[in-house]
């Protein structure tokens, strides 16, 4: 840290050296322009439509901000404290639903991210690639895949069938169909952030514990697990968030019968066209989000992960 | 770096957890390997005994007219996407991390902000301003859209890039006498390339597969991904699991190419 501020009053000196308008024009002002701009257009902008519409009425869309009401917060916010019509469900699904995969995520990921950050050293990047590679491949792409080894007639049809198990409940269209969707999609964004504060736990720390005669238990009580405390933070909220918007995985593997708020959003604005109505359940989304982005921000040293080297 | 290991369960059980790490990335490959398995069979019920091998429905998906239009369209995109967002990701992670200016880890803070959105929320926000604002729907407003979400994660890879680079560096130049472009032509930017080369790399791929922006943004134009939805949604035909995969193995083939420039970076440096 250190250095890091020597470094900073450096650069501060050189910088005012310089000095008059064309400080404007030079580093770090100038760099710092197209990224100013292209957030306060594109994603400040359409923060605030929503906030903007989630207080409009009717199937008004165009916004007069002036002409405001609270009337699909009523019916939002009254919808779920009454836990009566759809909005108790979607209340009810979304939590089921982003709960059980931070839970499942976390469990998995877990061992995976300590097997890797401290156990496996032979074939590691092949390991590490074919964890990253399901992250970027659309999500579109890869809940289908689940479609297609799940459906009826499907991979997992043929399969099972070589074992002779010819009838099973279907695993399609259920709640627990969307979790398997989810949890897939999100694994990676809870085993990295732990993988990484794994990586960062001393050799030295750990064998000194050792020396003192921990066990295993106390090993992994006292030593790991606060230490990679930061990670668990990070991907617990990083899941918890990114399956509240889990849209696609609703919709394709719970086959539209089952609502969850990413999926009463979409039905807001594409099926029954209510902007505002749309508008209020995203606000609810927004809030968390930012809050949840915010002190995953400032959880997340740069630097340390820079000097991890991976 | 030592590499004194722990020993749950002692020495001779390192397996188990290459075994659990194996489940793990088994799990992780059960869709992209049945959506291959499905797009070179040729039947309708699907078997693994009697797979009945095919490459039509890779032909079909070539000569299809909207498909191809589908994927000219996505290249529209996906191209600016890459050049815009690495210039302004780029630029970004250099001021923030070599110099020095009020309010930086507010800076830091918001442009990285976007990378933990929930899309379908940039999205539908987005739908809504460009009608407000009369930027309309399209090829254009999909790309500032993407930009919005991939920039960041552009800045976040230079970022860490950058933060590893000597903070000595820049004062050394200057006095060696490096004016700005200098510094910058000669010394920032090499250092950085390999930071820049996989976040565009990524840039590519993360446009490439993008769904949720695009289907809010690109109107009346349909995409690579908004033609697979539409088609899974209804209608299906046992084109879109070849189409899919054609997507995956431009995916693969660059990731893949990024890790190694990562991993080449880790073996010299240091």
């Amino acid at each position: 840290m250190s250095t890091l501020q020597r470094l900073r009053t450096r650069l501060g000196r050189s910088g005012a050296s310089e000095g008059g308008v064309v400080e404007l024009l030079a580093p770090p002002w100038i760099l710092l322009v197209p990224m100013s701009l292209l957030l306060l257009v594109m994603f400040v902008g359409p923060m605030v439509a929503i906030v903007v519409f989630s207080f409009q009425t009717g199937n008004s869309i165009v916004a007069t901000p002036l002409e405001w009401s609270i009337a699909t917060y009523e019916e939002v916010v009254g919808g779920v404290i009454s836990g009566e019509g759809v909005y108790g469900d979607v209340l009810v699904n979304t939590v089921a639903v982003s709960a059980t995969t931070t839970a499942l995520t976390l469990i998995v990921s877990y061992p995976a991210a300590y097997a890797l950050a401290r156990r496996i050293k032979r074939y590691k990047l092949v390991f590490l690639m074919l964890l990253i590679i399901p992250l970027f491949t659309s999500v579109n792409i890869r809940v289908f895949g689940w479609a297609l080894f799940l459906v009826q007639n499907g991979v997992l049809d043929s399969i099972v069938g070589l074992f002779g198990i010819e009838e099973y409940a279907s695993l399609m269209y259920q709640r627990s169909t969307i979790i398997l969707g989810t949890t897939y999609v999100y694994l990676p964004f809870m085993l990295f952030p732990i993988y990484l504060s794994m990586l960062s736990i001393e050799d030295a720390t750990i064998e000194a514990a050792e020396d003192l005669g921990a066990s295993s238990y106390t090993l992994f009580r006292r030593i790991l697990l606060p230490l990679s405390k930061p990670g668990i933070v990070i991907g617990s909220l990083f899941v918890f968030v990114l399956s509240l918007g889990a849209n696609v995985e609703a919709e394709i593997l719970g086959g539209g019968s089952i609502f969850t708020i990413a999926s009463n959003i979409q039905y807001s604005f594409g099926y029954s066209q209510n902007w505002p109505l749309g508008s209020t359940q995203a606000v609810g989304l927004l809030l968390i989000t930012v809050v949840s982005g915010i002190v995953i921000l400032r959880t997340i040293d740069l630097r340390e992960i820079a000097e991890r080297g991976d | 770096m030592s590499t004194r290991t722990l020993s749950f369960g002692g020495r001779s059980s390192g397996w188990i957890w290459y075994g659990y790490v194996t489940l793990v990335a088994l799990f992780l490959m059960i869709p992209l390997v049945s959506l291959v398995i499905a797009s070179f069979y040729d039947g309708r019920f699907f078997s693994i005994v009697d797979y009945q091998f095919t490459l039509g429905w890779y032909n079909a998906a070539l000569s299809s007219g909207s498909i191809r239009r589908a994927f000219t369209n996505t290249l529209f995109i996906s191209v600016p996407v890459t050049v815009l967002s690495t210039i302004i990701g780029t630029a970004a992670a250099l001021a923030y991390t070599r110099y020095e200016f009020p309010y930086r880890e507010s800076f830091k803070l918001i442009a990285l902000l976007p990378i933990f959105f929930p899309l379908i929320l940039l999205g539908l926000g987005m739908s809504m301003w460009a009608s407000q604002i009369g930027l309309g729907y399209g090829l254009v407003p999909s790309i500032i859209g993407e930009l919005v979400w991939i920039s960041p994660i552009v800045m976040f890879v230079v970022s860490i890039t950058a933060l590893g680079i000597d903070p000595n560096t820049e004062e050394a130049a200057r006095d060696l006498g490096a004016d700005t472009l200098t510094l910058y032509r000669r010394v920032l930017f090499p250092l950085v390339a390999d930071g820049v080369v996989s976040g565009a790399i990524f840039a590519f791929v993360l446009s490439w597969n993008n769904y949720y922006i695009v289907s809010y943004l690109s109107g009346p134009q349909s995409t690579i991904t908004t033609w697979i939805h539409g088609r899974m949604t209804q209608g299906f035909t046992p084109v879109v699991p070849a189409v899919a995969s054609l997507i995956f193995y431009v995916s693969i083939l660059l990731v893949v190419g990024a890790i190694v420039i990562e991993y080449r970076k880790d073996d010299t440096g240091e």
